[in-house]
């Protein structure tokens, strides 16, 4: 038995190579133009009276590299928008050919069930490491047009947790699809990244002990731009376990529930 | 040999009946035609075949295996045409068409040969096809790779007069080819036309499995006769009417009903051949096999 068919994989690819590529240009434009208005922001920001700098800056409202504006302005940007897809995709990959009535043509090919479960996670997985590519290919053009001096290495880091961070929900997205009902609408998969990523910035903000907690119930934690971008780097080893455990544990009730599936429409 | 077997076999979604109790056995190189009102469970026994459902009971086996979520050995030699034709809707005919083939480890050839006994535009998008255009999508997708069995859920519902007879002509080629045929349907002209034996369902049970011989043996002539009279013969039974008109069935020789109605002091008779559907019918209103 085959574990990936290629000849799948190579429809599945095409049919929504259009949407992963409006995705991807349009994060990647919004992430090059913030980066490439970071002088006139520091002008802007000289601008403020001295008083008023003082307190913001006080509050780490005041970038000191183009690296630290990047986590604030326009990583947390690309956390959201980029989780909101990865979502989408893990969920659709399941859900689409249901909604489109198009499942029982397909699932009737010969091919098995692991083979359309692990053709159809890879296109995902695909899909997401492509859109976290092309984004850092386009925030490093950013850095090439401001040049201002920048140290790669965590920018790299971030890149490669915050892929995993994607990758997360993408995968846990997908095994819902597959543990719901056929005819769910794409907005419950929406719904995952937006509320933990509002949790995220509430624990991120807050100096209470308690709500600091709540970091650990979100996997942005594990890539928080501002920790990787703006202060010494230290890995959440915990969110980051936590939450690749429970994509493994989803991944598998996933694939348990897609043996069973039936596909009636 | 039979290709398909089922014994009581039954699905249940939730407490809705899908299938109430099938049994039958469909013969190697036969044209079988599965016959029933909506909701009797054709389509429901079609899926378990095609391994997209699973039974709540019984046993059912395709060439000797059972049928499931991981019957790819089964797939490969099954060419199913679903009830409703959904293909990718962005695409073109050709390209859809094209990733069946390559699925099926089958070229083009077939494709473009079938498309063009069907009339079928490669080149236009499935989005821009009408109904009965992608039902002969599903024509095409069922017989690229020239199975050793077809399914098809009503092929021809959609299809006009002069398409459905080319499918019908395509299903005596494959036959002779020794291709096994399942066929669900509510024309039973089709039926008569290519099946070699039928399965009446209704409410999820079999109610008769017969062969088209037999039925076409229970043809019997219906008679309108104006105004209404009670008419007494051996073979001939009222079987409705109103205050102008009584109707009746006739099994027997031609002579004595017209003797019989020659005398009676009609003003006009109508006698015809009791179609197939009402034979169907007078079974479906009997409920049973009898």
């Amino acid at each position: 038995m085959k574990l990936i068919d290629g000849t799948l994989l190579g429809m599945e690819l095409r049919r929504s190579y259009k949407g992963v590529l409006i995705w991807s240009v349009a994060i990647a434009l919004s992430l090059l133009l913030v980066i490439a208005i970071y002088p006139l922001v520091i002008d802007m920001y000289q601008a403020i009276p001295p008083e008023f700098y003082d307190l913001m800056n006080a509050f780490g409202g005041i970038p000191d590299t183009i690296v630290e504006y990047y986590a604030t302005e326009g990583a947390m940007m690309l956390q959201l928008f980029g989780a909101l897809f990865a979502a989408l995709q893990g969920f659709g990959a399941i859900n689409r050919d249901e909604r489109e009535k198009t499942a029982e043509s397909l699932y009737s090919l010969p091919l098995s069930r692991m083979t359309f479960f692990a053709t159809k996670l890879l296109r995902v997985t695909i899909e997401v490491v492509f859109l976290c590519v092309f984004t850092a290919l386009f925030s490093y053009f950013g850095f090439l047009i401001v040049d201002e001096p920048i140290d790669y290495e965590p920018f790299l880091v971030f890149s490669a947790l915050n892929t995993v961070v994607f990758l997360v929900f993408a995968w846990l997205c997908f095994a819902m699809a597959a543990l719901m009902k056929p005819n769910q609408k794409p907005m419950a998969a929406i719904a995952i990244p937006f509320v933990l990523y509002v949790v995220y910035t509430i624990a991120m903000m807050t100096e209470n002990e308690t709500l600091d907690l709540l970091k650990y119930v979100t996997p942005f934690t594990f890539a928080d731009p501002v920790e990787i971008l703006k202060a010494d780097f230290r890995l959440e080893w915990i969110s980051l376990t936590v939450f690749l455990g429970l994509t493994l544990a989803g991944t598998i009730a996933g694939w348990k529930a897609f043996a069973r599936r039936e596909f009636t429409i | 040999m039979d290709v398909i077997t089922s014994v009581n076999l039954k699905k249940y979604y939730g407490s809705a009946r899908g299938l109430e109790d099938a049994t039958l056995s469909v013969r190697e190189g036969e044209i079988y035609g599965f016959v029933g009102p909506n909701g009797s469970g054709k389509t429901t026994f079609i899926r378990i075949l095609a391994g997209l459902i699973h039974a709540s009971a019984g046993t059912v086996s395709v060439f000797g295996m059972t049928p499931g979520p991981d019957s790819a050995a089964i797939n490969k030699d099954i060419g199913y045409m679903p009830g409703e034709s959904f293909y990718y809707p962005e695409l073109k005919v050709g390209s859809v068409l094209s990733f069946f083939a390559r699925e099926r480890g089958c070229g083009t050839e077939r494709m473009d040969e079938l498309a063009q006994a069907l009339d079928l535009d490669l080149d236009k998008r499935i989005d821009a096809l009408s109904f009965g255009n992608r039902k002969k999508v599903g024509i095409v997708a069922a017989m690229l790779h020239q199975p050793r069995l077809l399914v098809l859920d009503e092929p021809t519902t959609g299809l006009d007069p002069l398409v459905q007879r080319i499918f019908l002509d395509l299903m005596r080629a494959e036959q002779r080819r020794g291709t096994t045929v399942f066929l669900s349907s509510h024309n039973l002209t089709e039926v008569e036309k290519v099946c070699d034996r039928v399965a009446l369902v209704k409410e999820g049970k079999i109610l008769l499995v017969t062969t088209i011989m037999d039925l076409v043996k229970q043809k019997h002539k219906r008679l309108i006769v104006a105004p209404a009279l009670d008419l007494s013969l051996s073979g001939l039974s009222k079987n409705g009417g109103n205050e102008h008109e009584t109707y009746y069935e006739y099994r027997g020789e031609t002579v004595p009903l017209l003797t019989l109605l020659a005398a009676s002091g009609l003003s006009d008779v109508v006698i015809r051949d009791a179609t197939l559907e009402e034979i169907f019918i007078g079974h479906y209103e009997r409920g049973n096999g009898q």
